[in-house]
């Protein structure tokens, strides 16, 4: 009993220490202002974000770069979700090219797939899998600054980069150099290899988690999204940090989630999927889309980092 | 006088055994400082070896990356928003330049035998026990069948990259920003991240 309320004291001194309270639901959220419903293939788009003005909107989607009809299908399902959530900028997870990187790959497998999002002008912004070339940082249309890492920033949030095929002293000292400057009020990192997961095939990073966790911690970094697992995971908060994987952009390990980890907080293998996030203050929406048009995760996660430091002044 | 005699032969023994056993733990504690001072020396001598060994493998390394840098620089820059067809040709063009400029490179020249025995052992000392067998079970499933353990041909780029874990990256001695460990197998490649040329290979290199 003793011992319970003192890991459950620990708990709540981590997480104020990290800046964050988390409300996280798995289903949509009363909040949700939009409620918008259009058809897509006969079933309504249903948004549970709230839509907020001046809000930062972007979709997290990985391991897309395959060039098939299935990439193609869930494309067109964020292209339909525009027209009720008009986001901005999509983060790719890595693996954005499968086998290849001739000029064709590159036509084959992101421009023809994402064509009418790119010519809405939606920005992409890539990280490196283990099936990508460094070359790619070179290529206009990932917006990686010619960079393997590479930090943006959006309204109130920090996005960091980072290739974790090859995290070398050299990367972990920029990290940790760009971090230490910055106040922006959410810092969130995406990189391939995810430092936790359920995946049978693959699991969890621990030995990228060991050099960057501690980083993400020193220097309160909110949230985290991989990809590498062909599947779509939200971790249970792990020592105050929110790790999302989304890597069923373009393919799919159906029922690789192991059902008996006590990492999951939701998972869903059954089908490919993005994610669709908005960040509104101190607010971070997230919904989950599937192939098939159907929401299969949101919630929303809460920053208290700004409240935290007032109250520390 | 007999009696006398086995007294004093008892006190001799008993005083022997007594010296024996008071004596003993500093004979032994004085052959083990030798032998540890001994141990330490060859330590010592394998360690300066090895930082010689570290040191002069970053100089070829950084040999090859001055070299190549310089190759590069005769070619149109690549810039930060190029196109598929740019990126290509220039790694095609810098891929045959530097092919041309190392005809004669052999395997082990930057990889030599004492800097791969130390790579060795630093990957033997970072992975144990069932890290160890995830690490050669990860390494063996990734998709690197085909991938050439030949210096100066181009690892294809149909075959994927694995991630080196980064803890091991951090004892591994540290490369130019243009080259990268790589296993391929068993084996570990040194490859130029931009051309995708194998510039060295080394056998043998997980245990």
């Amino acid at each position: 009993m003793r011992r319970n309320l003192v890991a459950s004291f620990v708990s709540v001194v981590v997480l104020v220490f990290n800046g964050f309270l988390i409300e996280v639901s798995g289903q949509s959220l009363p909040a949700a202002a939009a409620q918008a419903s259009p058809q897509a293939n006969g079933s309504p788009l249903k948004l549970t974000l709230p839509l907020k003005n001046g809000s930062v909107r972007f979709v997290v989607i990985g391991d897309t770069g395959t060039g098939s009809k299935q990439q193609q299908e869930l494309a067109d399902v964020m292209l339909r979700y525009r027209e009720v959530f008009p986001f901005e900028f999509v983060l790719l997870m890595g693996d954005n090219m499968y086998g290849g990187e001739t000029p064709a790959d590159f036509k084959k497998k992101f421009e023809i797939v994402y064509q009418k999002l790119l010519d809405d002008k939606v920005k992409f912004y890539a990280t490196l899998g283990n099936h990508d070339e460094s070359n790619q940082r070179f290529y206009d249309l990932f917006n990686m600054n010619g960079e393997e890492y590479y930090r943006f920033k959006k309204g109130n949030v920090a996005f960091y980069s980072l290739n974790s095929n090859y995290m070398d002293k050299r990367q972990l000292n920029w990290l940790e150099e760009q971090l230490s400057k910055d106040d922006t009020q959410w810092k969130i990192c995406f990189f391939h290899h995810p430092p936790y997961s359920s995946g049978k095939k693959h699991g969890s990073d621990t030995k990228l988690r060991e050099v960057v966790e501690p980083v993400f911690l020193k220097y309160g970094v909110s949230a985290v999204f991989g990809g590498h697992e062909h599947f779509y995971e939200r971790l249970k908060p792990q020592k105050g940090i929110h790790y999302f994987i989304s890597g069923a952009g373009g393919k799919l390990r159906s029922g690789d989630v192991n059902k008996q980890s006590p990492l999951t907080e939701k998972a869903f293998d059954a089908d490919m999927s993005f994610m669709l996030l908005e960040v509104a203050d101190d607010r971070l929406h997230f919904q989950v889309i599937s192939r098939t048009g159907e929401t299969v995760d949101s919630g929303v996660i809460v920053n208290q980092r700004k409240k935290s430091m007032s109250a520390a002044k | 006088m007999k009696q006398r005699t086995k007294k004093s032969s008892v006190f001799v023994g008993g005083l022997t055994v007594m010296l024996c056993i008071a004596l003993s733990p500093l004979s032994i504690s004085a052959g083990t400082l030798l032998a540890r001072r001994r141990q330490d020396a060859r330590g010592g001598a394998v360690a300066a070896r090895y930082a010689r060994a570290v040191r002069a493998f970053e100089e070829r390394a950084e040999a090859y990356a001055k070299e190549r840098e310089r190759l590069e620089e005769t070619l149109p820059k690549l810039s930060k928003e190029s196109t598929p067809e740019q990126i290509h040709a220039h790694k095609t063009a810098f891929r045959e330049l530097v092919r041309k400029s190392r005809a004669g490179a052999r395997q082990g020249q930057i990889f030599d035998r004492v800097i791969a025995a130390h790579i060795r052992a630093t990957i033997r000392s970072e992975f144990k026990g069932r890290e160890r067998a995830k690490l050669r079970e990860t390494v063996m499933e990734a998709d690197t069948k085909g991938v050439p353990l030949r210096v100066n041909y181009p690892y294809p780029e149909t075959k994927e990259l694995l991630e080196i874990p980064p803890t091991l990256l951090l004892k591994l001695p540290q490369l130019p920003k243009q080259l990268r460990y790589r296993f391929v197998e068993r084996n570990m490649l040194l490859v130029d991240r931009e051309n995708g040329l194998i510039v060295d290979y080394m056998r043998n290199a997980l245990p």
